[in-house]
């Protein structure tokens, strides 16, 4: 019997179950694991909605053999175009445990590409990882959107992150930085250098909001055509991501002399081991023009920092909120957050080179949402 | 001369493989052939979506496990295709 692929439904759920137990008994990472719900937990298809999730399964006589989703969302182009674009995530083939199956991870890619040609992957985990290795070589446009960290806490950063403690020497090195207080001059010396050397902010004010209204229509529409790529950052969109119900989230409201000039969404990572005990706060998501990233970006690192956290991170794909972030205080480091565009999508932003640096990306595309930020 | 379809997909198969047009036959399989990976399928069946302005579902994707066998899929969806 042929592979074929459907959308997922409730009677393919006990398959899917089984799916999981031999990815599981084949030794595969405890974290591959295909959606047990057919329904999806996190934007469910809603009637006249254009921000929502689709499941699908590849289907050997019955047998679930892989699966994959897809996050439809619309996006905004710099011609002031809107256009749907598909998310691909969550990709699984039994290939990864039974090369009898290795033709299944392909076939899921060209069923979503059949579904949707204009379609991108965020996130990834790194260029070693075997989707973008798929996607670079079948000539897929691609960058890497930076990473940006800034450590409020040395003491914590130098004994706790366990990326850098990775060798008896750096850690007696970095031990001694945080007993002897040389890591915490380093740091507040980088810090205020780089807050020195920052344009003067003219006086903004942040307000914490419980959930997005028509305020930031204008917001929206004012800046779209400045980037050449965005998902839609409405009031509509802004109240699916970031309901009000959904406690995980701070959503700020900023504004100058009376007049909205940006919002930002900031929240708690989840634990990982590479920050080992720290709280890791993160810059979810942010918009205004590149011109008042900086006011939002300082707002937006005030509230985590008076939160009491660790350590603040955040991605920002377009040049101009990167550089707020660094006037801010914050340090770049290796980024794993890779956007890929699918060759149709890839078209529609030519020069590609030219233009990743002034697409508007964040922890809240991608893999960033609902709780990976 | 036009060259025929079974020349025009061993001429991209030589180009994605890596090896001479002249050494890929209809017998020319996923078995045969070492750098017929899935990814360089999934290649081969964008290649030839673009030569002959046509599109293939997973499913039809799947029984293209030779030369011949892709050869006679792109015949016939040329021939169903409307003109």
């Amino acid at each position: 019997m042929p592979i074929v692929i459907q959308p997922y439904r409730a009677e393919h759920e006990a398959a899917v179950q089984e799916f999981n137990l031999r990815l599981k008994a084949a030794g595969a990472d405890p974290d591959l694991v295909f959606f047990r719900s057919a329904q999806p937990r996190w934007l469910p298809h809603v009637e006249g909605s254009d921000l929502y999730q689709e499941f699908f399964v590849a289907l050997d006589d019955g047998v679930v053999r892989g699966g994959y989703a897809l996050k439809q969302q619309n996006f905004s182009f710099a011609d002031g175009s809107v256009r749907r674009i598909a998310y691909y995530h969550h990709p699984l083939s039994e290939g990864i445990v039974n090369k009898s199956y290795a033709v299944v991870g392909s076939l899921l890619l060209k069923h979503a590409m059949n579904r949707s040609p204009l379609l991108h992957c965020l996130g990834m985990g790194g260029y070693d990882r075997p989707l973008p290795k798929m996607l670079v070589r079948l000539g897929w446009a691609h960058c890497l959107v930076p990473f940006y960290f800034s450590i409020v806490r040395p003491y914590r950063f130098l004994r706790e992150m366990q990326a850098l403690r990775s060798s008896v020497g750096r850690r007696l090195l970095m031990d001694f930085a945080a007993l002897s207080g040389t890591g915490w001059a380093a740091a507040r010396a980088q810090r205020t250098w780089r807050r020195f050397r920052a344009p003067a902010i003219k006086p903004f004010t942040a307000e914490k909001i419980e959930e997005f209204s028509g305020w930031v229509d204008p917001l929206w529409q004012q800046n779209t055509s400045v980037y050449a790529m965005t998902a839609v950052r409405d009031s509509a969109a802004l109240r699916t991501l970031y309901a009000a119900s959904d406690h995980h989230f701070t959503r700020l409201r900023i504004r100058r002399n009376g007049n909205d000039i940006g919002w930002a969404v900031v929240g708690e990572r989840r634990k990982d081991e590479k920050y080992g005990a720290m709280r890791v706060g993160s810059i979810v998501d942010c918009w205004a023009s590149p011109e008042d990233a900086l006011p939002v970006v300082r707002a937006a690192a005030d509230v985590l920092e008076q939160s009491g956290y660790d350590l603040i991170v955040s991605n920002q794909s377009h040049y101009q909120w990167g550089r707020a972030l660094e006037q801010c205080g914050f340090l770049q480091a290796n980024s794993n957050f890779i956007f890929a565009a699918s060759k149709s999508l890839a078209a529609l932003l030519q020069p590609f080179e030219k233009n990743q640096s002034l697409l508007h990306l964040t922890r809240a595309d991608g893999d960033g949402l609902p709780r990976n930020f | 001369m036009t060259p025929t379809i079974f020349e025009q997909v061993q001429g991209i198969a030589s180009d994605l493989f890596g090896i001479p047009a002249g050494q890929i036959t209809r017998e020319s399989s996923t078995e045969s052939i070492e750098a017929w990976d899935s990814t360089q399928h999934l290649n081969l069946v964008l290649a030839l979506e673009e030569t002959f302005s046509i599109q293939f579902s997973p499913e039809e994707m799947e029984q293209m496990r030779s030369i011949g066998s892709t050869v006679k899929l792109v015949e016939n969806k040329l021939q169903n295709s409307p003109r």
